[in-house]
């Protein structure tokens, strides 16, 4: 009975897949990837966004106060009113000012706003792959 | 030199992106005919297929290699076509492509034909027709969508019962049975339009 229908399912006539099917599924999966990539991106963008926001006005303020702790803007004062003096001493000027900065809060207050603005400049750069992604994101739940 | 489905996936893990359009351009034909089935539509199996594909290339990190991956490939296949189908029911789209049997209740029985017996072998002169395979055509497509699945993955994809039984979510006996009914009923309908 089976090679009886066997014999009889050869005749069965297949249909032929459209021509570009292949080349529009490899174009689909490339942009499957891409989407991917944005997706990362965009993580990683809101994550860093976030923390150097938080940390970059915390860090300005510790850096003013380690600022004014530190009395580097007493050697400024003098250094603008007493400027022959300044000018006399500006070698034991310049080494009081150095080892008075404070070099902690300095760097962590650039590293923070480097950070701010790079995020800042990465959403420039990608806006209008991010937008698209945040957009088609929601369009696609409602295709196939 | 062909290389198996499981070396081709193995070597797309690894990195090789050739190795996974070979496995597409191995499976693009069988899949787009097992989907068209569902939808008689040329456009509409396209988009099913290319769907189908994407899922492929989605999770195929997740596939279990042990397992068979052609049997994997048509689940994923049929899970998109029905999606679609009930996805175009919802949005009060016309699906009269698609026959499901009034006479069929979930399982896939057809009451009517439980007390046909083994459908015995076709005649000799209805194979011997010329236009045999446009008779084929129009009677499998009056068959149900469960028995066409059956008969399709069986006689033209080769899957064995336990293979189809995986593919379709069902248990084995079921899809013997469904089987069995889709011949009488493809014989019936034959030899119907023979006589």
């Amino acid at each position: 009975m089976l090679n009886n229908y066997e014999k009889l399912f050869g005749h069965l006539n297949s249909q032929e897949p459209p021509v570009n099917i292949f080349d529009r599924i490899i174009l689909l999966i490339q942009q499957e990837k891409e989407r991917k990539r944005t997706k990362k991106i965009l993580f990683i963008f809101s994550i860093l966004f976030v923390i150097s926001l938080i940390i970059t006005p915390l860090s300005f303020n510790i850096f003013i106060n380690q600022i004014k702790d530190s009395g580097i803007t007493y050697f400024f004062s003098t250094a603008f009113n007493d400027l022959d003096v300044f000018i006399a001493l500006w070698q034991d000027f310049s080494l009081a000012i150095l080892e008075s900065l404070p070099l902690m809060g300095l760097l962590t207050f650039v590293f923070s706003l480097a950070v701010f603005l790079f995020t800042f400049r990465l959403f420039f750069r990608r806006k209008k792959l991010l937008i698209d992604y945040l957009f088609s994101h929601q369009h696609l739940h409602n295709i196939i | 030199m062909d290389f198996s489905d499981q070396q081709l996936i193995v070597d797309y893990l690894k990195g090789d992106e050739e190795s996974f359009k070979i496995l597409i351009k191995r499976y693009l034909k069988p899949i787009y005919n097992f989907v068209y089935q569902y939808v008689n539509d040329p456009q509409e199996a396209q988009d099913i297929t290319q769907e189908v594909f994407v899922r492929v290339w989605r999770y195929l990190k997740k596939f279990n290699q042990k397992k068979n991956f052609k049997t994997w490939l048509f689940q994923i296949a049929k899970n998109v076509s029905i999606d679609f189908y009930r996805k175009a029911r919802f949005h009060g789209g016309e699906r009269k492509n698609i026959s499901f049997s009034d006479f069929e209740n979930e399982k896939g029985e057809n009451i009517l034909t439980e007390t046909i017996p083994d459908p015995g072998p076709l005649p000799d002169e209805i194979l011997e027709r010329s236009d045999i395979g446009q008779q084929l055509a129009k009677a499998t497509k009056k068959l149900s969508l469960n028995y066409k699945n059956v008969i399709c993955l069986y006689y033209y994809h080769h899957f064995t019962f336990q293979e189809i039984a995986e593919i379709l979510s069902a248990p084995l006996n079921t899809v013997k049975s469904q089987h069995r009914r889709a011949l009488s009923i493809l014989k019936k309908i034959l030899e119907k339009d023979f006589n």
